[in-house]
């Protein structure tokens, strides 16, 4: 368990580094579909739906979104496999009595 | 490269969520049957770090950006049902949590970003890998982005072309600007897939063996 707990710090580490240099090149221009989209001159639709959280305008507010997007994103596929790995078990037990 | 609400014709997003969700559920059924211990933390682990990976822009060229897409590094490092399981998840983070791709849109930006991102660094991969594995990691990862960007660019123009301009963007642009930019992103997809393939490699070679779907994993 310590190596994951290890790779979790050197991701949340990288994270928060990455994230300055984020913020000091990138964080004002669009990617590619974007600047695709602004070349032909297409505007933007408004989201048919309104989301929660954002990911912040400035470097702490991205660093929280990013922790939290994260643990989200870590939750839900350790929670699928674990029950996917117990339906698993369950149905191996079933075919070898 | 997430593709917001109202950019594309109805015909299209209905044939992004039918494409999908047919293919996520073939690969959870694949998944499901195949899944064991040891590749359940590293998993979960794999795709927090690609969601926050996704949050760091690089500056491309000309006032554009790219990020890591980790449709390839995820196929590599856990097979293709996997991976495209762990970027649908992430992908579907982004729109309903924060708002990033659009909610109707979602079912294209799963299918260009997850199935083919994740399907077409498989394809470049497994045969390249037999000769280089180092070869065959830089070209799937600059080959999952840019056939992404292609097929994007594919729905653009159809979309417009199909609703006579209401929808999408006309061919004449779309493509040359989705596949110039995104043949530069790829780049950066490439080192950024190469540098964490080869740390992994020295640090913990065990985790390039973790792949979800071969028969040999079945415990």
């Amino acid at each position: 368990m310590n190596r994951y707990l290890k790779a979790v710090l050197g991701i949340v580490v990288l994270f928060a580094i990455g994230l300055v240099f984020y913020f000091m090149f990138s964080a004002t221009y669009g990617d590619g579909l974007e600047k695709t989209m602004e070349e032909s001159g297409i505007q933007e639709h408004g989201p048919v739906y309104t989301a929660p959280f954002a990911y912040g305008d400035d470097y702490f507010a991205a660093l929280v979104a990013g922790l939290i997007g994260g643990g989200i994103t870590f939750g839900i596929v350790y929670g699928y496999l674990r029950v996917a790995r117990r339906k698993r078990s369950e149905a191996e037990s079933n075919e070898t009595p | 490269m997430h593709i917001p609400d109202g950019l594309m014709t109805p015909e299209a997003v209905a044939a992004g969520w039918l494409v999908a969700l047919v293919t996520l559920a073939f690969c959870i059924l694949k998944v499901n049957r195949r899944v064991d211990d040891k590749v359940i933390p590293f998993m979960a682990i794999l795709a927090a770090g690609i969601f926050v990976a996704q949050m760091i822009n690089f500056p491309v060229w000309g006032g554009t950006t790219g990020h890591l897409l980790g449709a390839a590094l995820a196929t590599i490092l856990l097979g293709p049902y996997a991976a495209i399981i762990v970027i649908s998840v992430i992908l579907i983070i982004q729109c309903l949590v924060f708002g990033d791709g659009g909610l109707t849109a979602l079912g294209l930006n799963i299918t260009n970003m997850a199935v083919v991102g994740c399907l077409s660094s498989w394809l470049i991969f497994r045969p390249i890998s037999r000769r280089s594995e180092r070869a065959g990691v830089l070209l799937a990862a600059w080959t999952s982005v840019f056939v992404a960007a292609a097929i994007t660019a594919a729905e653009l123009t159809i979309s417009y072309d199909v609703s006579g301009g209401a929808y999408g963007i006309v061919g004449t642009l779309s493509i040359p600007l989705m596949l110039g930019y995104h043949a530069l992103i790829g780049i950066g997809e490439a080192v950024i897939t190469s540098a964490i393939f080869i740390y992994l490699s020295k640090v913990a070679p065990d985790t390039l063996r973790m792949k979800i779907g071969k028969k040999e994993t079945a415990s």
